[in-house]
């Protein structure tokens, strides 16, 4: 890895953990809703820099944000991780199997989506074993993802527009 | 260098579409109403006047709603025992061994309830009587039991709201004829219903339901701003008892509903249920169930058991002269209801 | 940003998902309510107290004691009944089986309640008469 990279990743991950950050002091009336608003900073990543960039993101933030908020190894942090691991896999997967196929929105959407499964159901191994109430929330979650999705999708596609352009 | 300081400048955008995000975010926190400070609905149960006790407000603390509950439960309770034709020791039970004999001092409580069941007696021609206790006590709707009719006709001359007199100012009741019996059971749980209301608003609720069985005076709207939504039993309710004939909108009334169909038991095809007409000491026929609309839980209460017993016809008549509103289902299982709330009634296809 | 560039940045099949996951979240929120059980749950009261809150899919037989002795009740096929009651007149078993509702014994002051969740509440009614 070149100096280069590694001034990027830390970079990166520290815009990433900032919008983490900002996120977690917002109020949330529903357990396990979150903007994603650090999956901005990883989508960006994953284009301009692969997936192994995106990867180390999202495992830096997650590792130091919960470092930050004091919940490292607790239950939030298994479901940031596990968020976080998935997404970050789901786009890099559909990233590179159809890299034509879908733009910044739609890789977000994905992402939106298979964070959101994955922390549902790690929330219903871990936390409620009541499949009734993870069914009756999910589409919920699932559709207010699909409007934070869209939105992180459009903000990443700016970002890189705006990268591209100083390069 | 010059990459990082593009990289700020292109978060300015990013905090732009951030704010934007909230926006939309904060508009569907607000749809999902999860704020802590709202208003909420609290609900307690309990058993009293031998009937179930259901008491629903709306308070922002669930602490003032359970105090606010608890003491209108403790209202009903000292109610129960003034009125319990039942317990040898409530007031009317002294009233009731003292008929003929002497004045009895009571309550105000129970002057008051006296009182307005003698005004309802004479706004429903004797229809509905609380010195029916006399005949009603022949009648036994656990075993099952038809008096006979020697018995009937025998006690019935001392059923009249007639030789009921009050005095205002001592504060006493007397029963001018010996046997006579006073039975508040088909105005108590009304009137019950009117104090706990009483004490909910005193304890500073401004918004709730209290039902005592099928009596229910509602106050206030609920936390949507809508008034309480009120189901009228359907009197041939098949198998299911929360079988629903019509829903209807409250606010700031009281409804009750009598029915054939709440104690009653069937000897020779002829159905024997507790509303006695206190004309001819046997089951009044021609209604299956009366529901009467209007401010107080009291004459709702015993209108609705004074409207069954004069039947349908009389009885809308009677409800239109007296102002107040009622839906009747006749024996035919035909609907009956007064003008003013025509439309106001929402029926259930099913039935 | 106009909605132009915002048109052109997206591919069509970004559109497509956008359009699919709606869709298919929103009908979820719509008929997934449908398609579970009902939710409903069991409340046991003696004397005005809450004993037992139980959900209604789970069948079960529990035992309470009120103020005469104990009751019976089993939760059995998304209904309730009093199987025994200490009291005199039975009314409450032979009430039977009840899928909403209530069931009152006086006598031994249990009171068993099927209540549906807080938000069906309000869609039903809130009390009934008579």
């Amino acid at each position: 890895m070149q100096l280069q990279d590694k001034y990027r990743i830390a970079l990166l991950s520290a815009y990433a953990l900032a919008l983490h950050g900002f996120e977690s002091l917002l109020p949330t009336p529903i357990p396990w809703l979150k903007l994603g608003l650090a999956n901005i900073i990883t989508l960006t990543t994953l284009i301009l820099y692969g997936f192994r960039a995106a990867l180390m993101v999202t495992l830096i933030r997650v590792v130091l944000g919960s470092l930050f908020t004091g919940t490292f190894l607790g239950p939030a942090f298994i479901l940031s991780m596990g968020g976080g691991v998935t997404s970050t896999l789901s786009m890099g997967i559909v990233l590179s199997l159809m890299p034509r196929l879908f733009g910044p929105v739609g890789l977000s959407l994905i992402a939106a989506l298979f964070h959101n499964i994955s922390q549902l159901f790690l929330a219903y191994v871990l936390f409620i074993q009541r499949i009734e109430a993870i069914l009756l929330i999910t589409p919920v979650i699932i559709f207010l993802g699909t409007l934070t999705g869209s939105m992180n999708g459009i903000v990443s596609d700016m970002l890189i527009k705006n990268l591209k352009k100083t390069n | 260098m010059r990459e990082k300081f593009k990289v700020q400048c292109s978060m300015f955008n990013v905090l732009v579409s951030i704010f934007l995000l909230f926006t939309i975010h904060y508009s569907l926190f607000t749809l999902y109403g999860c704020s802590s400070q709202k208003e909420k609905v609290y609900r307690k149960n309990t058993i009293l006047m031998d009937t179930l006790v259901t008491i629903t407000v709306v308070s922002n603390s669930k602490d003032s709603a359970e105090k606010a509950i608890d003491s209108a439960f403790f209202e009903i309770e000292k109610l129960e025992k003034l009125f319990n034709f039942f317990s040898s020791d409530s007031e009317i039970s002294l009233i009731n061994k003292n008929a003929g004999i002497f004045e009895v001092s009571v309550s105000p409580d129970t002057l008051d309830i006296i009182d307005k069941a003698l005004y309802i007696s004479e706004k429903t021609e004797g229809a509905f009587d609380a010195t029916i206790g006399a005949v009603i006590t022949l009648y036994d709707f656990y075993k099952k039991v038809k008096p006979e009719d020697g018995a009937i006709k025998k006690n019935l001359p001392l059923v009249n709201y007639k030789y009921v007199t009050i005095d205002k100012n001592k504060l006493t009741v007397f029963l001018k004829k010996k046997g006579m019996l006073i039975d508040l059971g088909g105005i108590s749980k009304g009137y019950a219903a009117d104090k706990a209301v009483d004490t909910l608003k005193r304890k500073g609720i401004h918004s709730g339901l209290v039902s005592v069985a099928g009596d229910i005076r509602a106050f206030g709207l609920k936390p949507d701003g809508m008034p309480w939504k009120i189901g009228i039993r359907n009197p041939r309710a098949k198998g299911q008892k929360d079988d629903i004939l019509a829903t209807l909108e409250l606010r700031d009334m009281a409804i009750s509903t009598s029915g054939d169909y709440e104690r009653y038991f069937i000897h020779d095809v002829k159905r024997y249920h507790h509303l006695i007409n206190p004309g001819t000491g046997y089951p009044a026929e021609g209604c299956q169930s009366v529901s009467v609309i209007t401010t107080e839980g009291a004459l709702t209460d015993a209108f609705a058991t004074g409207i069954f017993i004069l039947g349908p016809e009389k009885g809308i008549k009677t409800l239109e002269k007296m102002g107040f509103d009622g839906i009747i289902v006749d024996s035919q299982g035909k609907v009956h209801i007064t003008s003013h709330i025509r439309g106001k009634v929402e029926f259930k296809r099913s039935s | 940003m106009n909605l132009k560039g915002l048109l052109n940045s997206t591919t069509i099949a970004d559109r497509i998902l956008l359009f699919v996951l709606i869709l298919l979240s929103l009908s979820g929120i719509i008929f997934i309510k449908e398609v579970l059980p009902k939710g409903h749950t069991v409340r046991i009261e003696v004397n005005g107290h809450l004993v037992y809150l139980l959900p209604i899919e789970k069948d079960r037989i529990v035992s309470v004691k009120g103020s005469v002795g104990n009751t019976i009740i089993e939760i059995k096929d998304h209904k309730v009944r009093i199987t025994e009651s200490p009291c005199d007149n039975k009314l409450c078993i032979l009430q039977g089986w009840i899928e909403k509702g209530s069931i009152v014994c006086l006598p031994n002051r249990v009171i068993v309640i099927i209540s549906s969740q807080e938000d069906e509440l309000n869609k039903r009614v809130d009390a009934i008469t008579g």
